[in-house]
């Protein structure tokens, strides 16, 4: 499957967010049948994100906010190469942007399932090198509530089907040997 | 004398009285043409450090040196475990070796006295001058004690302890508790918003509960608030219902008898809870008398634990990092400091809008900088930004409830994008529930190692 098929997908799902993507993602998707496909897909996760209240979290109510930070040109440049190609790294590289990168989604991921997924013997799962099938029927389970969980399935209500699979490509392409897996928690890949 | 970044490396080589550049550690070495960036991470906790690792896992060849005072680290997440006899303060330690060894990362152990934002320098107490390309600042909280009359740092340093960043005000506060008279009473007076750790007054209180009950059966734990509701407000009230004998306020019963079952206790357990509108906003103590005023009422205590209120360190301070409200402000999309060049602000002491002053979050936001920095030096526009919050808290040793939060960038401010909802369901499983409390413990050494190791 093309791999830009999910970015613009995304981009197209974050477009309700940023109004100045819904050009260039819309006239790219409509070339592509399957790429309209995907986007019916992808949920509205995003859009249907209203709760921009902060109040409740104790976040500095009386803070100034600050201006929007984008900068408007590149906001409407998008760099031509695909993201996904830095899933096999952690190095971030360019991004379209409104798209987080599968290795920037993925680091959120890391203060319980470890830097890059490694994790020792602890209760949480390790993602390093899971399938990317398993890793993304797994977080869609959790936020359907099919899968009973604690928290996931709040966290994985944050992400749409591209990111899900944008996260699942990086950590199924991080090399995970037991030995390393057992005895280095933090270790690099 | 304006000087060059080459004019001066060479002339602190000079001063230094060295001859050669490569006698000279990493970190003070000047660059050469085609040398790798040097990134200055002012700050050793857990956003400093979380920043320093992920710029050497996404550009190696980066120079990164963390500045901290302290040579080793004291965690302050799970630190209320210390005044009920869980875990010890030495348990606290987190060692920086791990970063030195693995990573490459320089840590220049010394005080941080001033900068030049211009040329690019920071100065410290050892007489150091260290040059920076890109500086990242992580200068967590300062407690600002006056702001109650009869609380100074010296007061709470010798008889009423704040215990909000460990060390010796948390082995006080643990003595104090462990030798307190039988019924006595212990008071929690919790900060005003915006501070660092939300649920953690909350979760102090509760353990304290857990752990006098055994031990000191008539004594009593009362929460001091300015506030009427926090965040894990219903999940918390309700462990406490559950599991202390608390009856709670009858807006908070009300609202979750629609949904689960509350029991109305007949003998009240020993925790109160007085809220902002019954008159639980601290206006002041007396060390002497040992005394609490609130805007109800003024209590004798056994022990006090008064949380101050909080602002960004003392470093966003001494390097013109913060503005008129005490913190940070930053531009959301890099962490790039509103007011310095070349300056990224993280952690507890930035201005984050919907994400908490919590550890987790300055995780984050340190893999955002680390990004954007990465880019940045590579002459690339920031990649898009994405956040997340966990924080586990305990209304008892086996009773675990949560808030979990993913943030994007939304229209420029970092708002909450996930949609099911944030909290431990009310109806959770009694597995549930436990598997919470366990997935805590294990968050502590997760976490720690994500940033640390």
């Amino acid at each position: 499957m093309n791999k830009m098929i999910p970015s613009l997908a995304m981009a197209l799902s974050l477009s309700l967010i940023n109004p100045t993507l819904v050009t260039l993602a819309s006239a790219t998707v409509l070339t592509s049948a399957t790429a309209a496909e995907a986007t019916k897909a992808a949920p509205a996760d995003l859009a249907q994100a209203p709760d921009k209240v902060a109040g409740d979290h104790d976040a500095p109510l009386d803070a100034q906010v600050q201006p929007a930070s984008g900068d408007p040109a590149n906001m409407s440049a998008p760099t031509p190469t695909s993201t996904r190609t830095s899933t096999l790294t952690s190095t971030p590289s360019p991004a379209l942007p409104g798209e987080p990168t599968g290795a920037a989604l993925a680091h959120t991921c890391a203060a319980c399932h470890g830097t890059n997924g490694l994790l020792g013997d602890e209760y949480f799962m390790p993602l390093a090198g899971m399938p990317v099938t398993q890793f993304v029927t797994t977080m869609r389970e959790f936020r359907s509530g099919e899968r009973l969980a604690t928290l996931m399935g709040h966290v994985a209500s944050g992400f749409s089907d591209p990111e899900i699979q944008a996260m699942g490509e990086f950590f199924a392409a991080i090399a995970s040997p037991p030995a390393l897996a057992a005895t280095a928690p933090g270790a690099k890949p | 004398m304006k000087l060059t970044n080459p004019d001066r490396r060479r002339f602190l080589a000079a001063t230094l009285g060295l001859l050669s550049a490569a006698a000279l550690p990493a970190w003070a070495r000047p660059a050469g043409e085609n040398a790798k960036a040097h990134v200055v991470i002012a700050g050793g906790g857990v956003g400093g450090c979380t920043a320093a690792k992920y710029l050497k896992l996404f550009d190696p060849a980066l120079r990164v040196t963390v500045v901290e005072r302290n040579p080793i680290y004291l965690r302050p997440y799970g630190s209320s475990e210390v005044l009920t006899q869980h875990v010890t303060l030495d348990d606290l330690e987190v060692s920086y070796d791990d970063l030195r060894c693995r990573y490459g990362i320089e840590f220049v152990i010394d005080t941080i006295t001033g900068y030049d934002p211009q040329a690019r320098t920071l100065s410290t107490a050892g007489g150091q001058s260290i040059g920076y390309d890109r500086l990242i600042v992580s200068p967590g909280i300062q407690l600002v004690y006056e702001a109650y009359a009869g609380l100074t740092e010296e007061v709470a340093n010798s008889e009423i302890p704040a215990a909000w960043i460990p060390g010796p005000q948390t082995a006080l506060l643990a003595r104090q508790l462990q030798g307190m008279r039988q019924g006595g009473i212990f008071v929690v007076a919790a900060p005003p918003n915006p501070y660092r750790c939300p649920p953690g007054p909350y979760e102090r209180a509760a353990l304290a509960v857990e752990w006098l009950r055994p031990r000191n059966p008539r004594a009593k734990v009362i929460i001091l608030d300015p506030r009427d509701s926090f965040v894990t407000d219903e999940t918390m009230l309700l462990g406490w219902n559950r599991l202390y004998g608390f009856n709670l306020p009858e807006d908070y019963r009300q609202r979750l008898a629609q949904k689960v079952e509350v029991t109305e206790h007949a003998q009240p357990g020993m925790l109160s809870w007085v809220r902002g509108q019954d008159g639980g906003r601290l206006i002041g103590v007396d060390p002497q008398r040992g005394t609490v005023e609130c805007e109800a009422d003024t209590l004798a205590a056994d022990v006090i634990n008064v949380i101050p209120p909080q602002k960004a360190g003392a470093l966003a301070m001494t390097l013109g990092l913060a503005d008129g409200t005490g913190w940070c402000p930053v531009e959301r999309r890099t962490f790039a400091s509103s007011l310095q060049p070349q300056v990224y602000v993280i952690g507890d002491a930035s201005i984050a809008d919907a994400m908490p002053k919590s550890g987790f979050a300055a995780n984050t936001q340190a893999k955002v900088v680390a990004q954007a920095i990465v880019a940045d030096l590579a002459g690339q526009p920031a990649p898009e930004p994405v956040w997340e919050n966990t924080c586990y808290a305990l209304a008892g040793s086996d009773y675990g409830l949560f808030v979990a939060d993913v943030f994007r960038l939304v229209d420029g401010n970092i708002a909450r994008v996930n949609t099911s909802g944030r909290y431990l369901p009310l109806d959770a499983s009694p597995m549930q529930i436990k598997l919470a409390a366990r997935y805590q413990q294990t968050w502590l050494r997760t976490f720690t190692a994500d940033c640390f190791a």
